[in-house]
This record gives structure tokens, C-alpha cells and sequence, in this order.
């Protein structure tokens, strides 16, 4: 998979290379925000990582401008602006996600990961699939090798997004942003307690956990 | 030469300038009231005049000179106001009540009025000087007619009411000044201590106020204004001073064991002792929890620096309470608290979803993380009978005292106690900030009280007010 890195703080840019490279992804590098337009153009990219601040173009410049010429590519924003209305101007101008500096490595790559997954899963699915674990996203039912297991409505929901980004890591932020559709920070462990309930549900009484805890940085549901 | 101050004053000038129009309206007013009126004194005696004259020379026609000077002598010696005079076609007296005519350079004229003045001695010897017309024809047989009358008396009438308005437009002018300069006066005095504030904090004194009067003028709105502005910002600057404190003194020690434990790993490392791997995440888990007081410190600066928050939608706060409900329930089911929730439905608010959402979460947290197993929590939404929308979590552990409760909504004020628990105080100042973004409040009370060896509890009450 190919990552365009757009971005001015070349430190930072070496360092998110280095990382991104080591988990196994292509990356690209463009210094300012022509460079990366012009990049963007040429090759042929699953992901783009766009600071918001650089000189001659600034992020959300040069997602406007490519989103204008067609290109879907999905768009994660880095910013040090993290406040609630330069989110809203990131997504507004076609940004896909958005995270704030200083941010976790582990949220980085999970994002990034859950951006090129979604452009690969097009097809609207009525069930999914993985390992022994069966959703029907119609009848609302889920199945582990055989047996139904009862949720409520939230873990439902929750379990769902976990499938959708099976084999991949999941941040608790990605969580609350996702399955809750809230966007702030929860003092407390409140998100371990739900996965904690969810996966003694799905998990319980099965000799292999399915649901496993990845350090520092959040969940991943394995086949 | 500069004016003195208090002549340079708006006012005083707006006084001024309103004088003199008042002054150029008063001697148009005055000029016409002249022209009209004397006119009028003189179009009257002129009348009169005519009147008389052709009398006399309707007698005249019938007996010629001798009867018109027989009616002349008749008519001088009555009650008449008029003043005659029969003259010789050449100009010599005939008869009459004056020795000579005041037409001058009559010639050939048939006819001539004029205007002169009649100098008479009144009883007392001394000498009047009245203004007068006459009016006069060259008869048929050349005879010289003259009839004057003294029209004194009337113009008198007039020139006293002229300078009775001369002499309240004076009067006008010079109360008009002392107006001016009274107001401006008093206007520069308020000003003046409104001036005086405003260098004052020019100087950096934040504490100097404007004096309110008590007249509840434009003035002490302006000055009521100007303080409120100057306790905000004094409030602000000290809540930054404040800040500033409170970061560099929290955030110093995590920031200290941070790097000692940096340092230790490295010296361990280089040893080949300790396991730099644990020393490493340890040390990322430091960063995490100075990165978080940072941000909470961050977002709390900048909803009271804006004071409204961002991006208000309209939406409804039932189910944001719900929301809220459902994610911390299942924290309090751990603990082995009592959960409830009382929510009335359909409340719209108009607020920024997320700080909402985040000062709940603040609170429950709270709530959940200072009452002991087995406690009980409740979380309600309701409308005020002052319509204000209330959003409430009650708790039955320890509560606060009454007399800390101020203290505990600012920042990175922890109660003793609270010590041991993770966190940085910053919970219910930025739930505070949130509320006063949103033109709202919070309010500490008591909860439940004391039952069954538990309590008092506490009770934070979020109040916003409705939508519109």
C-alpha cells in the first residue's frame, strides 16, 4: 500500500516515514503543499497524510484543490490545530480523518489503516464474516461457530465496526468517534469497560480469544 | 492663546454652535418683526394723513385758501394729532401749527411724503425728539399743503418691544453660556473619570475602576460597561496567571519523573541492567498524561478566551443525556455502583455536541470514580421552572464540603482526599468553562445526604438555558 506524506516539519516527516515503512507500507514524501499536489497528481496513492500547516499551500488547500480535480483518495489531516471548529473546516474541505499533534504512533497507523480499508470494501455487504464469527447485519444476529450470542444495540454496533476492521488495530478514540459518534476525552477507561463486556460475550466459553488487546494502542479483532 | 479645557469640550462647543444659530434666528425673527411692525405704525399714520388731507382739500375746492385756512386755524387748535401747514406757492408760512416744513427740496413737485423728526419741549422744558411723517401738495392755485403727524407714540410701542427682544435674546445668550459651560462641566467631569481609568489600566493598574454615580445616565452605563469589561479581563488575565502557575507547577513533575526515568533507562541500557523496553512505554504513558492535562488546561483557555463555543448545532439534549447514560453505565455496573437516570424527553438546545458531551462525561466520571463500590448514582434531565435546561448527576459518596465547593470548579484545585485518584483537578473547570461558553453555569450542592452510613454526596447541577 502507498502513503503520500505531506508535510514541512521534515524531522517529523522522517520519523512518521520510518514508522509507516515499518509496518510495512510505501511511503512518499513531499515537503509543502505543491510538491504535494503535484505528487498526489503523478502517483498513485491508497492514502494521503496532509499537515495543515505548511508554507505556499496548506493543507486544506491542497485537499480542496484535489478533491476538485476528482481524486477520492482518502485524506487523513494532521494538525496541531485540534479544536473542535478546525476539525470541522478539515472535514469540510473533503478531509476523511482528522488527527491532532502530538498524536500516538498506534493512532496513526490505525487510522491510516481503517482509511484504506474502507475505499477497498465498496460493496455493501448484508453479512460479515470473519473467522467462526457471523454477523446478519439484517436480521441483526450474531454467531460464533454455530451459537448465538445475544448484544445489545451498542455492542452490536461496536462488534460490527471491530469485523469491518478485522486484523487491524483499533484505537479507543477511533471507538467513541465511530460507534458513539462522540469526539471528546473520556477521563476514564469507559471504552475498556464496553469492550470488556463485549468481548466476555463473544469470547466467553471459546478456548481461543478472538478479541485481543493491542498495547498502547487499542483493540483488534483476529480471526 | 489655548482655550481652556473645558472650552475645548464637545459639549461646550455644541453649545456654542447651537448659540449661534440660535443668534442668527433671533435677529432674522427680530429684523422682520422691525419691518412689520414699524411698516405697519407708518402705513397707518400715511392713511391717516391722506385721510386728513383730502379733507382739507375737499374744503379747499369749496372756499378756496381763506375757508381752508380758516378750517386749518379751526383744526390746530382741536384735539387733532396733526401738525399744518399752509405755505405761499413760493414757500412763505401762511398758517398752520409748525413755522416751517420739513420738506426739503420740494420744487415742483405735485406731492411728497417724508419721514423727519419733530423736536418739541415737554413739560419739563426738555427737549423730546419724536419721529414723525408728513405728506405734502402743491394745491391748485399753488398753495403749499403740509400735514404731518407724530408717529412717536406708536413707534415708541414698537422700539420697546424690539429691545424687549434684544433684550431676551441676550438674556438667551448669556444663560445659553452658562448652560454650555455648566454641562460641559459636568460632562467633562464624567468623562474625565472615565479618561482617568482608561490610563490607568493603560498604565497596567487592572484594578482601577470607573466611579458610578448612581444617576443611572448614559454615563454610568458607559462606566457600568467599562468595569464589567475590566472585570472580565482581569478575570481572564488572572485566570491565564493562574494557568501559567498551575501548568509549569503540574505539569513540572510529571515532566521531571518523565525525564529522570528517560535518563535512568539510558544509564541502565548502557549497563546492559533494567529493560529499556518497560522504561520506554513507561515513558510514553507520561507523555500520554501530560499531553491530556495539557490539552484540558488548552481547551478550557480557549472557551473562556472565545466565551461561546464553537460550532453550536441545535439538537436534542435528551439524547445526548442518553448517550451519555448508556456509555457510563456499564463504568458504575463495574464498580458495582447503582445506576439510574431520569431524562424528559424533547429539550432542544443549541450548544457545541462535543464540550457538551465532554463536560458530562467530566462530571460522571467524577461521580463515578469518587463514590465507593456499591454506591449510587443518578443522572437527570430536566427543564427549570425557569426554563433553563438542567442536567444533573447525583451522587451518594463523600460529597464535598460546602465551604470547598467554590474551589473545586477551579483549575487543578484537587480536594486533600482526592490525591490518591488519578487526574489533574481539571474536570469541573473545564465542565464550568463549557457551561459559561453556553451562557450557562454549574451548580455544587449536596446530594442525597447522610443515609445508611453513606453520604452526603454531591449533586453538580449543568444549567444552559433553552433554545431561543
Amino acid at each position: 500500500m502507498r502513503i503520500l506524506i505531506i508535510e514541512d516539519d521534515l524531522e517529523a516527516a522522517d520519523a512518521m516515514q520510518r514508522g509507516l515503512a515499518d509496518a510495512g507500507y510505501e511511503c512518499q514524501h513531499a515537503p509543502d503543499g505543491e510538491e504535494g499536489v503535484k505528487a498526489a497528481r503523478d502517483g498513485e496513492f491508497d492514502v494521503l497524510i496532509v499537515d495543515r500547516m505548511m508554507p505556499k499551500m496548506n493543507g486544506v488547500e491542497v485537499v480542496e484543490t484535489l478533491r476538485r480535480e476528482g481524486d477520492g483518495t482518502p485524506v487523513l489531516f494532521l494538525s496541531a490545530l485540534g479544536e473542535i471548529d478546525d476539525r470541522v473546516v478539515g472535514l469540510k474541505a473533503g478531509a476523511d480523518d482528522y488527527l491532532v499533534k502530538p498524536y500516538a504512533f498506534a493512532e496513526l497507523i490505525a487510522r491510516v489503516e481503517a482509511l484504506s480499508r474502507r475505499r477497498e470494501t465498496g460493496a455493501v455487504a448484508t453479512t460479515l464474516k470473519v473467522g467462526e464469527l457471523e454477523m446478519n447485519l439484517i436480521a441483526r444476529t450474531v454467531h460464533r461457530a454455530g451459537t448465538e450470542i445475544d448484544l445489545q444495540p451498542r455492542e452490536f454496533q461496536l462488534l460490527e465496526f471491530m469485523m469491518r476492521h478485522a486484523g487491524q488495530s483499533v484505537t479507543r478514540t477511533m471507538l467513541l468517534e465511530k460507534v458513539w459518534e462522540y469526539h471528546f476525552d473520556p477521563q476514564t477507561n469507559v471504552i475498556d469497560v464496553h469492550i470488556s463486556r463485549l468481548r466476555s460475550k463473544i469470547d466467553k466459553g471459546f478456548d481461543r480469544p478472538m478479541l485481543q488487546t493491542v498495547r498502547g494502542a487499542g483493540y483488534r479483532l483476529d480471526a | 492663546m489655548r482655550l481652556p479645557r473645558l472650552l475645548r469640550t464637545t459639549p461646550f462647543r455644541l453649545t456654542l454652535l447651537f448659540l449661534a444659530l440660535f443668534a442668527a434666528a433671533a435677529a432674522a425673527f427680530l429684523g422682520y418683526i422691525y419691518i412689520a411692525t414699524a411698516g405697519e405704525v407708518n402705513r397707518r399714520a400715511d392713511k391717516e394723513i391722506s385721510r386728513e388731507m383730502e379733507s382739507l382739500q375737499a374744503a379747499y375746492r369749496l372756499g378756496g385758501a381763506d375757508a381752508l385756512n380758516q378750517t386749518l386755524v379751526e383744526r390746530s387748535l382741536g384735539e387733532r394729532p396733526f401738525l399744518y401747514l399752509l405755505m405761499t406757492p413760493d414757500g412763505k408760512r401762511l398758517s398752520g401749527s409748525i413755522e416751517e416744513s420739513p420738506v426739503a427740496d420740494f420744487g415742483d413737485a405735485r406731492e411728497k411724503w417724508t419721514t423727519f423728526t419733530l423736536t418739541e419741549t415737554d413739560l419739563d422744558g426738555a427737549e423730546v425728539k419724536r419721529p414723525a411723517r408728513g405728506y405734502q401738495v402743491r394745491l391748485e392755485k399753488g398753495e403749499i399743503l403740509f400735514v404731518g403727524a407724530d408717529v412717536g407714540e406708536s413707534e415708541s410701542y414698537v422700539m420697546k418691544i424690539v429691545r424687549a427682544l434684544w433684550g431676551a435674546g441676550a438674556l438667551v445668550i448669556v444663560l445659553g453660556l452658562a448652560g454650555g459651560v455648566l454641562i460641559s462641566r459636568n460632562v467633562s467631569r464624567s468623562m474625565a473619570g472615565l479618561a482617568e481609568v482608561v490610563n490607568a489600566v493603560r498604565g497596567g493598574d487592572l484594578k482601577a475602576r470607573a466611579p458610578v454615580r448612581g444617576a443611572r445616565d448614559e454615563y454610568d452605563e458607559l462606566a457600568e460597561g467599562l468595569n464589567d469589561m475590566l472585570d472580565r479581563i482581569e478575570r481572564l488575565m488572572g485566570g491565564l496567571r493562574h494557568a501559567g502557575d498551575a501548568i509549569a507547577h503540574d505539569l513540572r513533575s510529571p515532566l521531571t519523573r518523565l525525564r529522570a526515568r528517560v535518563e535512568v533507562a539510558l544509564i541502565e541500557a548502557e549497563s546492559g541492567k533494567g529493560d529499556p523496553m518497560k522504561a520506554l512505554e513507561q515513558a510514553l504513558e507520561d507523555t500520554d498524561g501530560v499531553l491530556k492535562t495539557f490539552n484540558a488546561v488548552l481547551a478550557i483557555a480557549r472557551l473562556q478566551a472565545a466565551g461561546s463555543a464553537p460550532d453550536p448545532q441545535t439538537f436534542d439534549a435528551a439524547e445526548l443525556a442518553s448517550d451519555m447514560a448508556e456509555l457510563y453505565e456499564v463504568m458504575c455496573e463495574e464498580k458495582e455502583q447503582t445506576f439510574e437516570a431520569e431524562i424528559t424527553p424533547g429539550l432542544a438546545i443549541k450548544a457545541n455536541r462535543e464540550f457538551m458531551a465532554q463536560a458530562l462525561a467530566n462530571i460522571l466520571d467524577n461521580a463515578i470514580k469518587y463514590t465507593p463500590e456499591g454506591g449510587a448514582i443518578m443522572l437527570r434531565l430536566r427543564r427549570r421552572s425557569s426554563g433553563d435546561v438542567e442536567f444533573s448527576v447525583t451522587d451518594n459518596g463523600p460529597g464535598v464540603p460546602e465551604a470547598d465547593r467554590p474551589r473545586v470548579v477551579e483549575r487543578f484545585v484537587r480536594l486533600e482526599r482526592s490525591r490518591s485518584q488519578p487526574g489533574a483537578g481539571l474536570g469541573l473547570s473545564l465542565v464550568s468553562a463549557v457551561a459559561a461558553a453556553h451562557g450557562g453555569r454549574i451548580e455544587l450542592s449536596e446530594g442525597a445526604g447522610e443515609y445508611d452510613g453513606r453520604g452526603p454526596g454531591l449533586r453538580v447541577a449543568f444549567i444552559i438555558p433553552p433554545l431561543g
